[in-house]
């Protein structure tokens, strides 16, 4: 679908990180939270603080990450995890200019 | 019924009739519920990266699920590699192993180790399964998924005790039923296909307006099935097209509008296209490093159209005006209603494309003398003479691969098999092996390099063991090509631990697996030891020594712009210069 563009990764990749707060929910399975920190770091995050509830059949995830490159290419790689229900991204804020 | 009986009737259910495997402690009792089983054919490789990779071939070949069974602990790592080949290419693949037993987990029991952990990043589901009663459920889940959306491998960890629990078949049919519903994608059809729409039309726009248009397309063509809608399109829109390496073979090799592979070992033509272009039509492609080189200078003039099975590839490396995420089979075929209707008038930009092409194609370098050394580009575009349309090439990875890819002249996709994302050496013989299963009535020709060939070469003995007609040939220039080429170029020509020359008598190697073997250096002997080997009914090893100082051209440097394509600047040997085109 059509979305909203930008900017490019070439244009994004630059010294401002940004704070972004996120909002996951996934199946509850033993390597759920193992595969969602991964698939973070790997696309270039950081996370600030993490905050995790179950609810029975589901895990609740409320991440506050930083990173400089486009949050929603993170949303869409965590979209694909198989267990992930939703991914909601919240408030955002330019951090600081390396 | 136990879990291995299960899997045995899962295989039987999803119509699985070959699986590649190795066996060991923990993955024991699958292997004695595969003795007197007819339903399926379990092939022995002599490597458990040969059995992934040859599951891998298998797929590539055949668009069916490749599967490869390994033991615990040493068997599960040495499977990684494969499925990594498997993830960055997208090819279904289901993976099982045996695992300690469940109350050994954690205790670092004897070939433990936590294989789930280390492969998240290379799979696109993983599953450990902790009661024998969600074991129907989740193979369910696991083969539909490996194979649905964009494709890709799906590794089932089974621990010894739960392969020998009894099944409570009623449990498990609950578990089957919620397995089925989990692995369909779930989406508001209506809504979609009207947002579809409106995007196929907005491409369609675009498309009229443009005067430069360029059709880029890969390996998702294939992945979708959607080889006869991708041709029809490419044909009725006459658009000027460029496919990435593992596009290739997509348009087939008769569309006049097609000017080849672009990228780092890309022909000139691309290149130059993509780069004049004022849009880029991107279908089934990822817009990959190696295919893009440096992106502020990828298509700088061109609005981009993406059409891809994964959202998650738009808007990665390049921002895109159109995204389509949809059936590419659907979409091609929409497009291609309205180009028929109302062809597209971009005559000028045609010929100019062809002009390009004419001077830009892939040049090979030929010697007429009949003594002279052999190149790899010269060889391959015999064997492409000889072997046609109808064999499967499997290539390692280095310079004969790229070689393959410029000078071999592909009809269809899946005759290819290259590995294209993970660039992994010794992909090709276990590749043929599974190919060859596959395809048990067609020349499969395994091209190697003599670095790449060392690395699976154990696959010989699975060649002889079910006496495979495959043919392999080595195109040995006694050292590390690829690396050699990017030493002198990018490094001061200062060699690193690239020299090969110590290699083994290859011709003596097969012929101690039974597999008899020609040796060749001259180019007078090229066309008829081809057609020896060919003709040969068995398996074959060709040994092809050739220029140890020829390189890749042209080449970009890597990270560089597709705009700066080095060529050769050594002094010209006495060459004949013949044309790709």
């Amino acid at each position: 679908m059509n979305q909203a563009v930008t900017s490019s990764i070439t244009t994004s990749r630059t010294t401002v990180s940004s704070r972004h707060v996120l909002h996951c929910c996934m199946q509850s399975e033993p390597a759920g939270l193992e595969r969602l920190c991964r698939v973070v770091r790997v696309r270039g995050f950081r996370i600030a603080s993490m905050s995790v509830e179950s609810s029975g059949k589901h895990f609740n995830i409320a991440l506050t990450l930083e990173g400089s490159r486009p949050i929603s290419m993170l949303q869409s790689q965590l979209l694909k995890l198989h267990t992930v229900v939703e991914v909601v991204l919240g408030a955002q804020q330019a951090r600081s200019v390396a | 019924m136990n879990g291995a009986q299960h899997i045995l009737q899962a295989f039987q259910q999803h119509s699985i009739t070959t699986v590649f495997g190795y066996p060991g402690g923990c993955i024991m009792p699958l292997y004695d519920a595969l003795v007197g089983d007819v339903s399926v054919e379990h092939v022995l490789c002599r490597h458990e990266q040969g059995c992934a990779l040859a599951a891998d071939g298998y797929a590539r070949a055949s668009g069916n699920l490749g599967v490869c069974i390994a033991t615990s602990g040493p068997g599960a790592t040495n499977l990684i590699t494969g499925v990594a080949n498997a993830f960055q290419d997208s090819v279904p693949l289901l993976v099982i192993t045996g695992q300690v037993p469940a109350e050994l987990i954690g205790t670092d029991a004897f070939q433990e180790t936590d294989i789930l952990g280390m492969t998240l990043g290379i799979v696109k589901h993983s599953y450990l399964v902790d009661d024998a009663d969600s074991l129907p459920g989740i193979l369910i889940e696991a083969i539909t998924l490996a194979q649905s959306g964009r494709p890709g491998p799906v590794w089932v960890d089974i621990p010894k005790d739960i392969l020998l629990a009894q099944v409570n078949l009623e449990a498990a049919e609950h578990q089957e039923r919620k397995s089925c519903a989990s692995a369909e994608p779930q989406t508001d059809s209506a809504t979609h296909n009207a947002a579809v729409d409106k995007d196929i039309s907005e491409t369609l726009r675009l498309l009229r307006k443009a005067h430069q248009p360029l059709l880029y397309s890969g390996g998702g063509i294939t992945l979708a099935g959607a080889e006869d809608g991708f041709r029809e399109f490419a044909e009725y829109s006459a658009l000027p097209g460029v496919v990435t390496l593992k596009g290739i073979g997509n348009p087939g090799r008769h569309n006049p509008n097609h000017l080849g592979m672009l990228g780092m070992h890309g022909c000139r033509a691309a290149n130059r296209a993509v780069d004049e272009c004022d849009l880029l039509l991107v279908i089934g492609a990822r817009l990959d490093d190696r295919a893009t080189g440096k992106p502020d200078t990828f298509a700088p003039n061109a609005k981009i159209i993406h059409i891809d099975a994964d959202s998650a590839e738009f808007n990665k490396i390049k921002a895109a005006a159109v995204t389509i995420n949809a059936n590419l089979n659907d979409v091609l075929r929409a497009l291609t209603r309205e180009v028929q209707a109302q062809p597209l008038k971009i005559e000028a930009w045609q010929r100019q494309c062809r002009a390009w092409l004419t001077t830009g194609g892939f040049q090979a370098a030929g010697n007429e003398e009949a003594l002279a050394p052999i190149t790899g580009p010269a060889f391959v575009r015999q064997l492409s003479r000889i072997a046609g349309d109808d064999a499967i090439i499997s290539c390692d990875v280095g310079q004969h691969q790229m070689w393959v890819a410029q000078h071999y002249q592909f009809n269809r996709p899946r005759q290819h098999l290259t590995s294209g994302g993970l660039g992994t050496m010794g992909f090709g013989l276990p590749a043929a092996i599974g190919a060859q299963f596959a395809k048990p009535g067609t020349a499969v020709i395994n091209v190697a390099g003599d670095g790449s060939f060392m690395m699976n070469a154990q696959e010989l003995a699975t060649i002889r063991r079910y006496r495979l007609p495959l043919k392999i040939i080595i195109l040995d220039n006694q050292c590390l090509g690829m690396v050699r080429q990017q030493q002198e170029l990018f490094y001061n020509n200062r060699e690193s631990h690239i020299n090969l020359d110590d290699n083994p008598d290859f011709v003596a190697m097969a012929r101690a697996f039974d597999i008899p073997a020609l040796r060749i250096n001259r180019t007078d002997q090229v066309r008829r030891s081809i057609e020896t080997v060919l003709a040969y009914k068995g398996p074959m090893l060709l040994h092809v020594t050739i220029d140890r100082e020829e390189n890749v051209w042209p080449t970009v440097k890597p990270g560089g712009s597709n705009r700066e394509m080095m060529e050769d600047t050594k002094p010209a040997k006495k060459k004949t210069e013949e044309n790709a085109a």
